[in-house]
């Protein structure tokens, strides 16, 4: 159990926005999350982003952060964990907290990308994997790993393309509601079932778009109505080909572990989730990962509908990764962001009575793994 | 070709770790065993980085070894399924480009 309380949340709009900087949307999204605490004197701030060296050049984040919110000469830190960069800046800020050093610190998370090219930022989303290995130099691609999982997935087990496209269409579907999402388009199982491949059998729909935008929270050991009840971290194979097992990426199963065993809680007490869904088959396999379904057995409670909104265990109330958008460095913030609002009990897709909250946030292939879970006291 | 095996355990892999990570203290030797494996999994890829944009689509194949508990993640020309016995063609590029024995 931590004594971290989370005071503060903000974020943008998910989307497109070539003409805000990177700058713009980062104090945007802390500046809200400062007003929401009550603007308390912060004592460091960690900033979650992948990608702004190599296309946006731009570095420095925390002190600019400080230095344009005149928030003093307090210590700052730019956190890289691929994508799951936001849930560890979320962690360092705790564990920041936790030391004794600070009272309250400011976490925040940005990622721009719609302003780069495809070829890009696919380039730049690489460096996520093992680069000197023979794995990489044979043409496996991000979202490949995820194909070559889903092909086994549905070997192994009675799943097919059809249960990746019923949690592309209830993400979707969350996301129609939730005003920040970046995708409020309806859509259609027949649609996403049809939409060109990407990495077979993944389509898509299936697939986590390029995101402009940034969240924050200002997190304290003060008391607030939401408790950081526990927060954790693990790593796992950086290649495919070290999988013990190709249908378990370990660090989700630990950092959930963990995580649980810190809180003194378990899968069952958890009324609402945040999984990081940066492709369809993560999300099956998080969820079974987490411990809310069997191994193996995830497509089953997607087809009877449990991890929707209004399901017995609601997953991505916010759209996800797959609708809410994917700004790579923000994503871990933007879960937090989600799942407060659930705990205040003003969320989009509200639980009622949600008390527990999960947050999961993944980095690579299955690299970096942080887990949050969240309490309204 | 080669895989690596620990010496204090059963622990076997397609890459040297500095321990083992399985016994945490075995060290790794390489032993040479046949390219002949089956097909674990595997996926088409369509689109593709730029460096692999020119030879898409191609499939990637996670491969079982025969002789070894150690996948090998190979290369190969579209039409795979889960369960084919493939084998090397060549190394190219620091890829392993199988094909159907
Ligand atoms: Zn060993």
């Amino acid at each position: 159990m931590t004594d971290v309380y989370v005071h503060g949340i903000g974020m943008t709009q998910f989307g497109t926005f070539v003409d805000r900087t990177m700058k713009d949307l980062l104090l945007d999204a802390c500046v809200q999350a400062l007003e929401d605490a009550g603007n308390p004197r912060v004592d460091a701030v960690f900033i979650g982003n992948f990608m702004g060296g190599a296309i946006y050049n731009q570095e420095i984040l925390g002190a600019i952060v400080a230095n344009e919110l005149g928030l003093g000469f307090i210590p700052t830190a730019k956190v890289e964990g691929a994508c799951a960069s936001g849930g560890i800046a979320v962690r360092q800020g705790v564990l920041g907290i936790l030391s004794g050093e600070y009272d309250t610190v400011l976490v925040a998370g940005v990622e721009k990308m719609k302003h780069a090219s495809t070829a890009d930022v696919t380039q730049a989303i690489n460096a996520a994997m093992d680069n000197d290995s023979n794995e990489k130099h044979a043409g496996l691609t991000f979202p490949g790993f995820f194909g070559v999982l889903a092909n086994r997935y549905f070997y192994e087990t009675g799943a097919s393309k059809k249960h990746l496209a019923m949690v592309a269409l209830k993400n979707r579907e969350h996301a129609l509601n939730n005003p920040l999402a970046q995708f409020q388009k309806a859509t259609t199982l027949d649609e996403i079932m049809g939409a060109r491949i990407i990495t077979n059998p993944l389509g898509l729909f299936d697939c986590s778009p390029m995101t402009d935008g940034a969240a924050a929270v200002v997190i304290s050991r003060e008391k607030s109505s939401v408790h950081i009840r526990s927060s954790a971290q693990a790593s796992g194979p950086t290649q495919m080909q070290d999988a013990d097992d190709l249908l378990s990426i370990p660090a989700i199963g630990e950092s959930g572990r963990m995580a649980y065993e810190k809180a003194g809680v378990g899968p069952g007490d958890i009324d609402v989730v945040e999984i990081h869904d940066c492709f369809s088959m993560t999300e099956l396999l998080a969820i079974e990962e987490l411990g809310f379904f069997n191994k193996r057995e995830g497509w089953k409670a997607i087809e009877e509908g449990r991890t929707k909104a209004t399901g017995d265990k609601p997953v991505n109330t916010s759209g996800g990764l797959l609708s809410r958008g994917h700004p790579i460095g923000a994503t871990g913030v933007a879960q937090i962001y989600q799942l407060v609002r659930q705990l205040r009990g003003t969320a989009v897709n509200q639980v009622d009575g949600a008390r527990l909250a999960l947050a999961q946030n993944l980095g690579g292939t299955g690299s970096y793994s942080t887990v949050h879970i969240l309490e309204r006291v | 070709m080669n895989v690596f095996t620990c010496n204090g355990c059963d622990y076997q892999s397609m890459t040297a770790k500095y321990v083992c990570p399985k016994c945490r203290q075995g060290k790794f030797e390489t032993r040479e065993v046949s390219s002949k494996g089956t097909v674990y999994s595997f996926t088409d890829i369509h689109i593709a980085p730029a460096e692999f944009a020119g030879i898409a689509p191609y499939t990637v194949a996670l491969v079982q070894l025969d002789e070894a508990n150690v996948k090998v993640t190979t290369r190969m020309a579209l039409g795979v399924q889960i369960g084919d016995c493939v084998e090397l063609d060549r190394i190219e590029d620091g890829a392993f480009l199988y094909k159907g024995v």
